[in-house]
């Protein structure tokens, strides 16, 4: 049996995942990222090759994608997480015909814009700061000394209008959250106003190469119900959130490596 | 601005400007394997101008161009050297940003900066500034150079260039600069020596038509990094060198096409360039295009096919049907999104788009440029008709934005490949 790997580094977590030959999910891993790169990525690629019981020489591809996708010398071959996005979209969703896709990552955000077939037609991704991204709840759960999986909790049980943050920078927002807190205002609340913040954003953004229903909505922070929530609202359309979201990237990445091998043999033979 | 802080700027400068020079060389030179060997004069002259103080200049006066609407024949014919002066250098955008609001535009702020140092890109020793009124950010940058103690000639162009009054203001205004030339080299404009003018501007013209047109081969056979560098080489290079170099390029390049040698792999997709001019150093753009596998074949910039696209076409040899006709070069074919209407622009885009065959249309505008980030949304539109994708890019002289914009390039070039495939 031959196995293709797709591995998202991104900048907070790498993702790995494994499809066979018929191009079914074979395995998966999410490990945090750290500060070495290639290291993290080689032992957590192994520990899940062991896991599975799967040798290394029969993984016939390996495509990286994400941030630190040119960091891998052992890739067949880099692909850009938005090409990745798009395949791993097509790949879970099947035919329930997505059209757009909402990604946030750990320090970027993107919407993507699909033709019939799943193919981008159009896509944007924010600027060059970390506002509206998953950095953005890490620094909310940081002040309010909890755990990024708590907000969605938070958020749910928030009672009054969720608090307007203004800043958009993550730096300024950081000491306006404490300024809040300090006031009185409750963590709910303030939770909620986060989560519609970014929710705001990402939707002007979208916005500029326009919204089509059905809208999938991936990345880290899709685990979060809150966000999930505030970005329906703000969408004003309902979304579909996989059941993995942090992975939807790396199985793209894994669905074309499959693909790419495939192609390869075929020059191969012809 | 004191002496001795003056001095530690141009010394910081000047070692900046060489980094980046350096940096966008070795990119342009040793990512790509397949530099056609004529392209060698282009890297040399670049080396030379701004990693090792700049070629020697000969004694002929020296006029500074603002903008490429300046028409070059009649400073050539008062017996001047024409210098276009817009830099895209980031150490002279730094330089630059105590003159201008910290939003304007990465080129116009360059370019002060390099002119309020003097020490580089042609800025040393110059006779007069021409300034066409194009942009907002552009007149002004003109008056502030009468400030740092150069002689500028404003040359008022029209807001809109269709119509009959807007051509007879322009060329008025053409004439009237004519004379500044004169009064300023004391070399009177014969029409022999605006002939001649015409003549040698347009065998320039004509070396690099032949470049232009042989990108419409199928196979890419050079690149667009490369055609770049040797328009940019014509804002300073001695013309007939320029020539000289430019014909035995294309040389080069047919003899490509001859023996079915190509520059490039059949299925790279192929790119039309359009909006804000990339200049040396700053081939930010293009060059993650290409290092993502693209090909920029053509291109709709100032700073390079709108420089050199066009010829002078005069019935009689006498002044009073050459100077019009010299102005109406400059003005009637220019697709500057100052001018009121859009629609020649956008005609012109989706022309080039056929005529060459291009796969996707990469729009870059410098933050702060209002004229090209006005038209992105009408000429996205026109081309999402036509069925050809866009790839906008707002970015400036800096180099923070390099990684996300890889991203988007790269993801651009991908969604492109496919219909290049499907093309070869």
């Amino acid at each position: 049996m031959r196995y293709f790997a797709g591995i998202d580094m991104g900048s907070t977590a790498i993702k790995i995942a494994l499809v066979d030959q018929q191009g079914s999910l074979s395995g998966h891993t999410v490990v945090p990222t750290g500060s070495f790169f290639q290291k993290n990525t080689l032992e957590a690629l192994q520990l899940l090759l062991r896991e599975r019981g799967i040798e290394r020489s029969d993984v016939a591809y390996l495509l990286s994608t994400g941030y630190g996708r040119k960091l891998l010398p052992e890739a067949d071959e880099t692909i850009s997480e938005i090409t990745a996005n798009a395949a791993g979209a097509r790949a879970i969703a099947g035919s329930a015909a997505i059209r757009t896709i909402i990604n946030i990552g750990g320090q970027d955000s993107k919407v993507l814009l699909l033709d019939a077939d799943g193919h981008i037609r159009n896509f944007v991704m924010n600027d060059k700061c970390a506002a509206g991204t998953g950095r953005f709840l890490e620094m909310t759960a940081r002040n309010l000394g909890t755990d990024v999986g708590e907000l969605g909790n938070l958020h749910c049980r928030s009672s009054g209008a969720p608090l307007s943050i203004t800043s958009t920078c993550t730096v300024f927002a950081e000491s306006e959250i404490i300024s809040l807190l300090a006031r009185g205002h409750g963590k709910e609340e303030l939770v909620a106003g986060v989560h519609y913040s970014i929710a705001r954003r990402i939707v002007r953004l979208a916005r500029q190469i326009g919204i089509e229903d059905r809208v999938f909505f991936d990345g880290g922070p899709a685990l979060n119900s809150g966000m999930v929530a505030a970005l329906e609202d703000e969408l004003m359309l309902q979304v579909v959130v996989p059941a993995a979201p942090q992975l939807t990237t790396a199985i793209g990445a894994a669905t074309l490596a499959r693909t790419a091998w495939i192609d390869t043999g075929e020059q191969v033979n012809a | 601005m004191d002496k001795e802080r003056r001095e530690r700027l141009i010394r910081t400068t000047g070692v900046h400007l060489a980094m980046e020079a350096t940096e966008t060389l070795r990119q342009v030179v040793e990512e790509f394997p397949d530099n056609p060997r004529a392209m060698d004069y282009f890297y040399d002259l670049f080396r030379a101008e701004y990693c090792g103080g700049g070629a020697k200049k000969n004694g002929a006066m020296r006029i500074g161009m603002l903008c490429v609407q300046a028409p070059e024949e009649l400073i050539r014919a008062a017996g001047a050297v024409p210098v276009r002066l817009c830099s895209g250098s980031h150490a002279f955008d730094q330089a630059g940003a105590e003159f201008m609001p910290a939003k304007a535009c990465s080129l116009v702020k360059a370019t002060l900066g390099m002119l309020s140092l003097r020490t580089a890109g042609g800025a040393e020793r110059l006779d007069l500034v021409v300034n066409p009124t194009t942009c907002e950010q552009k007149k002004k940058a003109g008056e502030l150079l009468e400030d740092f103690g150069y002689r500028v000639h404003h040359l008022e162009m029209p807001p809109a260039k269709d119509s009959e009054e807007a051509r007879i203001y322009w060329q008025r205004s053409v004439k009237k600069f004519a004379a500044v030339l004169e009064e300023t080299t004391g070399v009177r404009i014969t029409k022999q020596r605006l002939a001649k003018a015409i003549r040698t501007t347009g065998m320039a013209r004509s070396a690099y038509r032949r470049l232009h047109e042989l990108a419409k081969w199928p196979r890419p056979l050079i690149r667009g990094k490369d055609v770049m560098l040797v328009t940019n080489a014509y804002f300073f290079d001695d013309l007939d060198r320029w020539t000289a170099a430019v014909t035995e390029l294309a040389d080069e390049i047919e003899q490509r096409r001859e023996t079915n040698l190509p520059g490039a792999g059949k299925h790279a997709p192929r790119i039309l360039f359009t909006g804000s001019p990339p200049i040396f150093p700053n081939l930010k753009l293009p060059l993650l295009i290409e290092q993502a596998g693209g090909v920029i074949v053509v291109d709709e910039v100032c700073s390079s096919s709108r420089l050199l696209h066009d010829q002078v076409a005069y019935d009689e040899q006498a002044l009073y049907d050459m100077v019009p006709a010299v102005a109406d070069r400059v003005l009637k074919p220019c697709t500057c999104p100052v001018f009121l209407s859009s629609q020649d622009r956008v005609r012109r885009l989706l022309d080039l788009a056929a005529s060459f065959a291009v796969d996707g249309v990469v729009y870059q505008s410098f933050a702060g440029c209002m004229p090209y980030a006005l038209e992105q949304r009408s000429v996205g539109q026109a081309l999402v008709n036509a069925n050809i994708p866009m790839l906008s890019v707002e970015t400036d002289y800096g180099p923070d934005d390099q990684g996300q914009l890889s991203t988007r390039v790269e993801a651009f070039i991908e969604s492109l490949r496919g219909k290049a495939r499907k093309r070869a």
